[in-house]
């Protein structure tokens, strides 16, 4: 950067600019003061991403029992990506979050909603408590939040099974039909009151002479939600829904604690445990990076999708 | 503009060629053991030798060795446990070229780290005259091709715990055969469904393979054409079979795994009668809290064929390729694990699992326990197991893969009523699929 802006300066400082002085420097500037940014956003971001891209397409060869013989890395074409779609563990991490997408997502987004409403309604008491009170779970973190909640699904610790078999229910929080939901509870209870504040934050945007307006015409409270906060609130929805879609594929540190305590918990569970399995279990970056971009694609198109949707939805 | 983002775009480039830089240097390709030999460190230098492990107050071990030896310092860093973190840390060094010079490594993962061309071939420096000094089971584990690829640091020949009062309950003792200890679990559990003789992990199949192994399995065997892979031969096959039965006929426990809460909350109350585990499962036993005095400890049970005992876990200590000092950091290893004071301190501040020192059990590990019933049960039950357990067995380049799949597939027993010998054969299948595609020389049996 030094050395062109020199060069520049020099330039600008010869018998016949090529241009005006004041542009260069004009130009310069930003690039500093973005500079420290810049570095760590390719270093941390940018050149992982591309190194996970390369890798993808990169094969390792082996001679001998070991590799004793030699090791060779070859470009692999598309194989790293045919054998993790192949991985029939992979697929079915695939369709376990897409089903766990499709029921959490919903009853979160409308808990959320339902709270947000209900504590920015004019007849509630202290909100400020009750909002600080639903978005407490979110500032713990998930491993903690996870090991909290598997104190109250492991049987034999757990109070909630023990009530059960008081009332002579069996339950299993962790068996291979159950777990899933559990971990949806666990993500459940995390990611309400976080979902919850983007909506209030849109409520709280709404202008007051529309409620004032309503209930001069005279609206219900309910009426009022329905008619001007739902339909207000649709962009935080939408946000709101699109981070989930993300949350939901990324799953990760729930069922990763919970592994320890649920046999039902298999070693490539979520895309991302498999991806992370294949790489730092079995050193295999190749089909661990082909599945990172694959589950990176899947986000990206069923967010672009969701939006697109939306979009086209609201405009008919 | 357009200035700023050409420089982008270099930059961009220049990562992708960075990247591309890197995928021509896979993991393995420096060969460490082909490289000359590194020489001792001259007389009256000082070096300082670093030890990744997860063991505890590890440096206590090594405070000893460093007041003996003012030259060659061994400083421990704690690591997080084998595959929940520590390996990934391991690998991660030995890529970008560093890493510690001994590295806690379980023995089944040692081929793991051959793989990656990890780990130093000790036999270049000489330690093959200390072969007579471990217990045969954990040299064989660490010798490949010749050569020795880390020094056995713990092992885990398995004996099995149990709960005389529970057992009274219809009259068992501890079952010589496995025959006679299905006959037991029946028992028990047709006398009080709540009561289980033992738990069977369908999560985790490692001690279904220690099982096979005691029968007289052998899955991986080094040819001279590549790897002989075999997870069907008869005996496994027959302990799957076992297995099946007991878990379809819900004689064991498939609920919880052994040493999980939920195991030593069952066991603590009595639903819980046994377990047939590894030396250091002591330690974990001893945490049920009503548990002292009702323990006792018994030889496990045999098969018909195969036998007396066999392994479960066991960790060993490698020199990671990058030690600028191979020779000083083999020595330490040799001295912590076979040296009476090296044992007396790893059993004293680590507690490790058994000393894999052919003549030296550890003091403590003499003395009569009060938590099993007063029994001296290290020398009664482990020392003869020590000596029983399968001598050739090997782990492989994937161990970690095959087992995870095998897990995978044993968890189908309860969601799918998939049964075990399906599972092997499907693990057979998977685990040969994948040593070819990751280019290494394999040959399936029959």
């Amino acid at each position: 950067m030094t050395a062109t802006e020199t060069v520049a300066a020099e330039r600008a400082s010869a018998p016949a600019p090529v241009r005006p002085r004041r542009r260069r420097k004009f130009l310069g500037a930003p690039w500093i003061l973005l500079a420290p940014f810049l570095a760590l956003f390719v270093l941390t971001v940018l050149a992982p991403v591309i190194l996970a891209v390369a890798q993808s397409f990169t094969r390792i060869n082996r001679a001998g029992m070991f590799g004793e013989k030699g090791v060779t890395s070859s470009f692999a074409g598309f194989d790293n990506f045919t054998q993790a779609l192949t991985n029939s563990n992979f697929i079915q991490a695939i369709g376990r979050v897409l089903l766990f997408g499709v029921v959490q997502v919903p009853v979160m987004t409308v808990f959320a909603t339902v709270l947000a409403l209900l504590l920015e309604s004019a007849s509630a008491r202290w909100p400020a408590f009750f909002r600080a009170a639903y978005f407490l779970p979110y500032g713990i973190p998930g491993v903690i939040a996870t090991i909290l909640w598997s104190f109250l699904y492991v049987p034999g610790l757990s109070p909630l099974v023990d009530a059960g078999k008081l009332v002579g229910l069996d339950i299993d929080f962790l068996g291979p039909n159950t777990v899933l939901w559990s971990i949806a509870n666990i993500v459940t209870w995390t990611y309400t009151g976080y979902n919850m504040l983007i909506v209030i934050a849109q409520l709280k945007s709404i202008p007051s002479d529309i409620y004032e307006a309503a209930r001069m015409d005279g609206a219900s409270p309910l009426r009022i939600a329905t008619s001007i906060q739902l339909p207000l609130i649709r962009p935080a929805l939408v946000l709101s829904l699109v981070f989930s879609i993300i949350g939901t594929l990324q799953l990760f540190v729930e069922p990763q604690v919970l592994h320890t305590v649920s046999p039902a918990i298999v070693s490539e569970y979520t895309p991302n445990l498999s991806a992370y399995t294949n790489a730092f279990a079995y050193n295999d970056y190749g089909i661990a990076s082909a599945e990172a971009v694959i589950i990176a694609v899947a986000a990206f198109v069923l967010s672009f999708g969701f939006l697109a949707w939306t979009n086209r939805k609201g405009r008919s | 503009m357009t200035i700023g983002r050409r420089r982008l775009l270099g930059l961009g480039l220049g990562a992708l060629g960075a990247a591309a830089l890197a995928g021509c240097a896979p993991p393995g390709a420096n060969q460490v053991n082909t490289a000359p030999v590194i020489p001792a460190a001259a007389p009256g230098e000082k070096i300082t030798l670093t030890y990744w492990a997860w063991l505890k107050d590890l440096q206590k071990v090594c405070d000893i060795w460093n007041a003996r030896n003012p030259n060659v310092q061994v400083e421990a860093v704690f690591s997080l446990g084998g595959a929940n973190g520590g390996y990934q840390k391991m690998y991660s060094a030995l890529a970008a070229g560093g890493g510690p010079d001994l590295a806690q490594v379980e023995l089944r993962t040692v081929p793991e780290f051959m793989l990656v061309d990890g780990l130093v071939d000790l036999s270049r420096y000489g330690a093959k005259q200390y072969a007579s000094r471990y217990d045969e089971a954990a040299w064989g584990q660490v010798s490949f091709n010749g050569g020795v690829f880390a020094i056995p640091q713990d092992t885990g020949p398995m004996g099995w715990y149990y709960q005389p009062a529970v057992l009274e309950k219809v009259g068992g003792k501890p079952p010589t055969t496995w025959d006679e200890w299905a006959q037991l679990a029946q028992e028990l559990h047709a006398k009080d469904p709540d009561v289980y003789l033992e738990s069977f992990s369908v999560a985790d199949s490692s001690p279904f393979i220690s099982y096979a192994a005691q029968a007289g399995a052998k899955w991986f065997t080094p040819t001279d054409n590549g790897w002989l892979v075999n997870l069907t031969d008869d005996a496994s096959l027959m302990v799957a079979r076992f297995f099946d039965k007991a878990v379809d006929n819900k004689w064991v426990q498939t609920a919880y795994d052994a040493y999980s809460p939920g195991w030593t909350a069952a066991a603590g109350n009595g639903q819980i009668a046994a377990l047939t585990g590894a030396s250091w499962g002591d330690a974990l036993v001893e945490t049920i809290g009503t548990g002292s005095g009702k323990w006792k400890v018994a030889p496990m049970p045999k098969w018909s064929s195969g036998f007396g005992s066999t392994a479960l876990g066991g960790s060993s200590a490698a020199v990671l390729a990058n030690s600028k000092h191979p020779k000083e950091a083999m020595d330490f290893a040799v001295w912590m694990t076979t040296s009476r004071e090296g044992v007396d301190a790893m059993i004293k501040y680590c507690g490790i699992g058994w000393s894999p020192a052919r003549d030296y059990i550890g003091a403590q590990r003499q003395q009569p326990s009060d938590f099993f019933s007063g029994q001296n049960y290290n020398t009664e039950v482990f020392v003869p197991a020590a000596k029983q357990q399968p001598t050739d067995w090997k782990w492989w380049p994937i161990t970690q893969r095959t087992i995870n799949a095998l897990s995978d597939q044993f968890r189908r027993k309860l969601t799918a009523g998939q049964s075990f010998v399906d599972s092997l054969h499907i693990t057979q299948k998977t685990t040969v699929d994948t040593l070819r595609q990751i280019g290494l020389t394999v040959q399936e049996a029959k």
